[in-house]
């Protein structure tokens, strides 16, 4: 099964003669149970795949499959149902809601899916565990440490069960350790099947994904396949 | 959100984020809350006075009232044959009148003959006003017979010797107390006072005078007494005919029907005139309705002012929030989500702010019935109304922000630093 399926996807910001080339044709295919991590400079374009990948953005011109399904000619309502559904997003600065409760945190995409009360509480609470912060259901954010901060991101990030989990620079912010346990923590979700990919500007966090994509100036620059570790 | 529970999700949310941030939500629900206590206020005290107004009228018989009357009529030179051969306002006038199609809905008729009599008891000789009436003279104008008995059938149609006295009259003519069975002469004409009517009493305010005084003075004898001994008039002329309507709707079609049969009784001459008591009212409350107006409209004006300072304190606040927007739109949440939530706040602070508006207003408008002496009526309509618009605007208010919010590009909302 193929999770990402793109074909010559462009990406121009602005117009005519201050037009941006941000994407150049980028083709990319990422198979299920993928680990892939997406390295390159800054200003290489990243972002801008990462958020047309993540159907943050839609592309200026190509096309894009998520999971089978084609995704550049979206609405914006049927992307957000898209991403809902499909993706889960791990930032860089955790991004949870600084005023809900960890579970709630967590709970949120279910509730944009619809899922009923008590099952969006059972699964909140398995997914805390699963992360291993089983106890800390009822604090706010703000009682977290960093690390666990990012645990309950990636929780919520695997709430809807995607098809894809989207990782930007996800131990940006978090001393060497703990970025290591995290990073960990997404191995171990690689393990259990879960298709990755892991955008980083650090080669050594990208050596730990079975795949590294490399970008520069918008096109896609130099792939290595590797055998897979594990 | 697709659930049923949505919008109680949505509420919650909105609890969350008013709680969190008491000083703006204060300052946000604070135009509300002078909006809905102005308007509540408003209508409050008008409605207490309209009420009071009211409650006069119910004591004098209710005002769903038609009065006939006869006009002085000036002859231009000598009156015609014509002219003199009109009797003006007589008997027939009544019974006809109860007989046209629309008298269907007039439940009550009454007449009144007045002369001026002197009239002497034993205790007292003085000149006074003497009201011959019809059956129904006494309920229409609200009186009760509180000792002895009230005028009988036959009493009305024999034209009996016999008087029922207001309870100022009563005690001028029989000071000690026992005036029925008691005899009494009125001009030529001695009668038997059979009844004593309940005092009439009203004081708009405490220590104000009795405004009903007169009407405990009446000397009330059958009608016909009046016309067949004491005026000698053998047409039988009235001094005024009262129909009751207590249907609205029907009253304007009677006093149609009822003004032109008597002006063909009255040989097509204008001598008379119609006075439609409940018109003549709400002409009087009309023009209270101005201050309604006022106190509406400087509650609409604290609603505009606030919705503006809403829309001003949201568009600040948004930018705070705008990376959570981002968020909650990377995890799936599309544009109406967000438009939906930012409402459920509005909505949630109108409703709040009202509460407090209710509590403001009814202290308001409390204690400025209470400084002009009037009872508080509170109307459930008033309530209402001042929640119907305090609505209205804060949805109105809230667009603005709302939409702006749920139209950002969830790439741009996350970048936000």
């Amino acid at each position: 099964m193929r999770i990402i399926e793109t074909r010559d996807l462009t990406k121009v910001y602005g117009s005519n003669g201050n037009a941006v080339h941000a994407l150049c044709g980028i083709d990319l295919d990422v198979e299920q149970g993928e680990f892939v991590a997406l390295i390159g400079p800054s200003g290489s374009g990243k972002s801008t795949l990462m958020a047309i990948l993540g159907c943050l953005d839609l592309p200026t011109a190509g096309s894009y499959a998520l999971d089978g399904r084609q995704v550049e000619k979206l609405t914006g309502a049927e992307l957000a149902a898209i991403r809902n559904e499909k993706v889960g997003f791990v930032f860089q600065q955790y991004n949870l809601l600084p005023r809900a409760t960890i579970l709630r945190n967590v709970e949120l995409p279910m509730l944009y899916a619809g899922v009923p009360r008590k099952e969006r509480r059972r699964r909140a609470q398995e997914l805390l565990e699963r992360v291993g912060i089983p106890d800390k259901a009822n604090a706010l954010p703000g009682a977290l440490s960093g690390g666990q901060r990012q645990r309950v991101a990636i929780a919520r990030a695997l709430a809807n069960r995607p098809a894809l989990l989207l990782a930007d620079e996800p131990t940006g912010a978090l001393d060497s350790k703990t970025g290591q346990e995290v990073l960990g923590l997404f191995q171990e979700l690689h393990a259990q099947g879960n298709t990755v990919l892991l955008v980083t500007h650090d080669p050594s966090i990208a050596a730990l994904a079975g795949r590294r994509v490399e970008l520069r100036d918008g096109s896609i620059f130099d792939e290595r396949q590797q055998a897979v570790a594990a | 959100m697709k659930t049923t529970g949505a919008f109680r999700e949505r509420l919650l949310e909105a609890w969350t984020e008013l709680r969190e941030n008491p000083g703006r939500s204060f300052l946000q629900a604070l135009g509300v809350m002078l909006g809905v206590a102005s308007v509540l206020g408003g209508f409050s005290i008008s409605d207490s006075q309209r009420r009071q107004t009211e409650h006069v009228f119910a004591r004098i018989g209710g005002i769903d009232k038609l009065n006939v009357l006869p006009t002085d009529t000036i002859y231009d030179g000598a009156p015609s044959a014509l002219q003199s051969a009109n009797l003006g306002l007589r008997l027939e006038d009544a019974s006809d009148g109860g007989a046209v199609p629309s008298a269907k809905a007039v439940n009550a008729t009454s007449i009144l003959k007045q002369a001026r009599a002197r009239v002497r008891s034993e205790h007292a000789d003085q000149e006074r006003d003497v009201n011959g009436i019809g059956a129904d003279y006494v309920p229409l104008n609200g009186y009760e017979v509180e000792e002895g008995r009230g005028f009988s059938a036959h009493d009305f149609a024999s034209g009996a010797p016999v008087a029922i006295l207001g309870a100022e009259a009563a005690s001028v003519f029989f000071p000690s107390g026992d005036a029925v069975g008691k005899p009494l002469r009125i001009g030529e004409v001695p009668v038997t006072v059979i009844g004593v009517f309940q005092e009439k009493n009203f004081r708009f305010r405490e220590g104000q005078q009795n405004i009903f005084a007169w009407r405990n003075k009446i000397v009330a004898v059958p009608s016909l007494l009046v016309t067949s001994r004491m005026n000698g008039d053998q047409y039988h002329r009235l001094d005024r005919i009262t129909f009751r309507v207590p249907d609205l709707a029907a009253m304007a079609n009677f006093s149609k029907e009822l003004s032109s049969l008597v002006t063909s009784n009255h040989r097509l001459q204008k001598d008379f005139r119609l006075d439609d008591v409940q018109k003549r009212l709400q002409r009087q409350f009309s023009q209270g309705q101005v201050y309604n107006l006022i106190f509406m409209l400087s509650g609409v004006l604290a609603l505009i002012g606030g919705g503006m300072v809403n829309v001003n304190i949201q568009l600040a606040s948004l930018k705070e929030r705008v990376r959570e927007v981002g968020v909650r739109m990377a995890i799936g949440a599309p544009g109406s989500e967000i438009f939906k939530a930012f409402m459920t706040e509005a909505l949630l602070l109108t409703l709040l702010g009202s509460a407090v508006g209710f509590v403001v207003g009814i202290v308001f408008s409390w204690t400025i019935t209470k400084l002009i002496g009037v009872p508080l009526t509170l109307n459930g309509l008033s309530f209402l109304w001042a929640t119907l618009m305090a609505v209205v605007f804060g949805f109105l208010f809230a667009l603005y922000p709302a939409v702006k919010a749920s139209r950002q590009s969830p790439m741009e909302a996350l970048r936000y630093e």
